[in-house]
């Protein structure tokens, strides 16, 4: 059993010995690391990732960062020989979010992409249907997953929720809950029994 | 794919008709079948009022396979638009007399997620809906409390929503097309 | 002009009878579970809530198909012979007219079901076809068998040989041949786990996918009056028959239960399984209980 801080360590020896300089790195706990880099560099890190035995990618999304004008990449790659989880993450433009498509490396990235499409507006040149709808149908407003659309906005103006009167509980003019109550609960009393007495 | 052969009907007019109906109504509301729609969470409080401890066969209720052979459109949970317009298509699908239980109060007026983008908000717009068995989730025992309902409601014809659908349809769709956009579903196995 | 009124009433004896038995079952399968199940009385409100209701046609070739196969079903009713004296047409219970006219009601099914358009539809004919393709061969030897004991193939002779004395009931004569029809009659009766061609999750009830209203009230009562037909053939060709109604109901209420039972606790069988079943072991029975009784002449 190898010890997971060795292969942290092996993560950290491949990216320097390969041309990628990380802006960041940041490690999260015992099975989890994370680093940042530049948008380029993307394919490179990549390959080199699944070549050394990554060769799973669990997740591909988004972060939206409207304050900085970018929206963040992460990829998360999985080893099942030495377990950690590798986040790739690296910032791109926000006003017109493009990234080439991964699925030369990662044949299963296809609906992951189609999903950061819909949900952020990212492109995806290389993807051959990166734009086809895969969640919402008949979506006609900003990518929903964008902090800057408010949810409950649309749902008011799409769909109208229910207005309740001022005074909807009715008074009872004759007093009759009691006996209606008592009613109830002796229906209910018939239905948990089956017609026989508690 | 339009809903396959629906045509406004005009409902009972005679007063021959009326006795007929009466004792089909008898029939009717001793024996009836459902759709488990099975949208949301409320689903899962299904299986307890079917099984050995709340059992429904007895009031004659059972579970039907298919749309066509079923008389309750049982709507358990939240819908989203996507499922919201095939289950408008399943209810147009369904023989008459037919009926609509919805289960939770997502129907009612959104639940917890009144605020969301996908959800909506009142199934009564879009739907005709007979008894609404209220909670998050109900209780087996409240389920059934909501059939017999629904029951009393067939012998004293107050569950009439198949009739009001004929009667306000222009309104119906109006209320569909605001919400849903169009009707035709358009995904990678209808074209 | 007797006759046909005779038949009338013994096709309409014969569904009330599988109609209550069944809604009897269902209780019975209930308090097994330790619920109460639905009153008796329920499959006959099923039948009525279904033909109370509007009802969809997809063409004239879905109706007429359904009423082709009920009327083929009711004249095949019309012959059978409920107790050795009540025939509704001296001579003509041939036990061959019986397995003609079951093909009419399936035939008709097939054509209403694939006039409806539906996968679904034409995937559950297709198995259903395939069931009846396998149950009827191990069937067909072990009832030419007892057609070859008895020298005739009359059912009302068939029961009178097994009343008489020195001879025993064919379940208890040819044991082999007995279990043959027992599995035989649960593959004819669609039960568990023979249920391939239903399904109801699976394919969406299968041929009976786009029926609703009318059309599916009477197919259920083409259903009930096809497991009358099935499950008296098996009563007189392997029980002995019935000289008295009593004793015909006892028995028949007793095969239909011990069947449903043995169904209850069976899952559903794919249809490939269900073809290599019947092609193994009760085709091997079969042949061996034939060899038996006829070359070697061991008859218990």
């Amino acid at each position: 059993m190898t010890n997971s801080t060795n292969n942290i360590e092996a993560v950290d020896t491949i990216i320097e010995n390969s041309q990628v300089t990380p802006l960041l790195r940041d490690e999260i706990d015992q099975y989890q690391v994370a680093y940042e880099i530049q948008k380029g560099d993307i394919h490179t890190t990549l390959s080199l990732l699944k070549n050394a035995g990554w060769i799973q990618l669990s997740y591909l999304s988004a972060i939206d960062w409207p304050e900085e004008n970018k929206m963040e990449l992460i990829y998360i790659l999985f080893n099942w020989e030495q377990p950690v989880y590798v986040q790739i993450r690296s910032k791109i433009d926000r006003r017109k979010p493009e990234v080439p498509s991964i699925i030369q490396i990662f044949p299963g990235a296809k609906y992951y992409e189609r999903e950061a499409h819909e949900f952020f507006g990212i492109d995806f040149p290389g993807n051959p249907d990166f734009d086809k709808q895969l969640i919402l149908e008949n979506w006609d407003d900003i990518p929903p997953l964008r902090k800057d659309f408010d949810p409950s906005s649309y749902s008011k103006k799409k769909f109208p929720s229910r207005t309740y009167p001022d005074q909807f509980s009715k008074k009872d003019p004759d007093n009759k809950t009691r006996e209606k109550q008592t009613e109830r609960e002796k229906r209910a009393n018939k239905l948990r029994t089956g017609g026989g007495k508690r | 794919m339009l809903s396959t052969k629906y045509t406004k009907k005009d409902v009972v007019k005679t007063k021959t008709d009326r006795k007929w109906w009466e004792i089909g109504d008898y029939f009717r509301r001793n024996s009836l079948w459902m759709l488990m729609y099975c949208t949301g969470c409320c689903a899962i409080e299904l299986p307890p009022a079917m099984t050995a401890a709340y059992d429904m066969e007895r009031l004659g209720m059972g579970p039907m396979a298919t749309p066509r052979q079923a008389d309750i459109l049982l709507v358990s949970g939240y819908l989203s638009p996507k499922t919201l317009r095939r289950l408008v298509y399943t209810y147009e699908q369904m023989s008459e007399p037919r009926y609509v239980v919805a289960l939770g109060s997502c129907p009612i007026n959104g639940g917890i997620y009144h605020d969301s983008h996908v959800v909506i908000n009142q199934l009564d717009q879009y739907v005709p809906v007979d008894v609404y068995v209220g909670g998050c989730m109900p209780n087996p025992e409240s389920l059934l409390n909501g059939f017999v309902d629904l029951m009393e409601g067939i012998k004293n014809k107050t569950a009439d929503g198949w009739k009001r659908y004929h009667e306000h349809y222009e309104w119906y769709k109006e209320n569909q097309k605001h919400s849903l956009g169009e009707l035709i579903i358009h995904d990678e196995f209808h074209e | 002009m007797t006759g046909i009124l005779v038949g009338i009433g013994v096709a309409f004896f014969g569904f009330v009878l599988q109609t209550s038995v069944s809604g009897v079952n269902r209780k019975i399968v209930g308090r097994l579970q330790k619920r109460h199940g639905p009153r008796w009385y329920q499959e006959f409100l099923d039948i009525f809530k279904l033909l109370s209701k509007r009802s969809v046609s997809h063409g004239w070739i879905f109706d007429f198909g359904v009423i082709m196969a009920l009327g083929g079903i009711i004249a095949t009713a019309m012959f059978m012979p409920i107790t050795t004296s009540i025939v509704a047409f001296e001579g003509y219970d041939n036990f061959f007219i019986y397995v003609y006219l079951l093909a009419i009601g399936m035939l008709g099914m097939a054509m209403s079901a694939s006039g409806s358009g539906n996968p679904w539809a034409s995937i559950g004919v297709m198995r259903a076809l395939t069931t009846m393709l396998a149950y009827e061969v191990p069937f067909l030897i072990v009832a030419l068998t007892i057609i070859n004991l008895t020298d005739a193939s009359s059912l009302t002779e068939i029961m009178l040989y097994q009343q008489a004395a020195g001879h025993q009931w064919f379940l208890i004569a040819l044991p082999l041949g007995g279990i043959v029809g027992v599995l035989a009659l649960m593959g004819m009766l669609g039960k568990k786990p023979f249920e391939t061609f239903i399904a109801p999750a699976e394919i969406a009830s299968g041929p009976m996918v786009e029926y609703g209203g009318k059309q599916l009230g009477m197919l259920m009562i083409l259903h009930e009056i096809t497991a009358f037909i099935e499950v008296s053939l098996f009563v007189h060709l392997f029980l002995g028959g019935a000289s008295s109604i009593p004793e015909y109901l006892l028995k028949y209420f007793a095969v239909y239960t011990v069947v449903n039972l043995i169904s209850n606790v069976n899952g559903r069988f794919k249809i490939d399984q269900v073809v290599v079943f019947f092609y193994k072991w009760p085709l091997l029975m079969s042949v061996a209980q034939a060899i038996i009784a006829i070359y070697f002449g061991w008859v218990i």
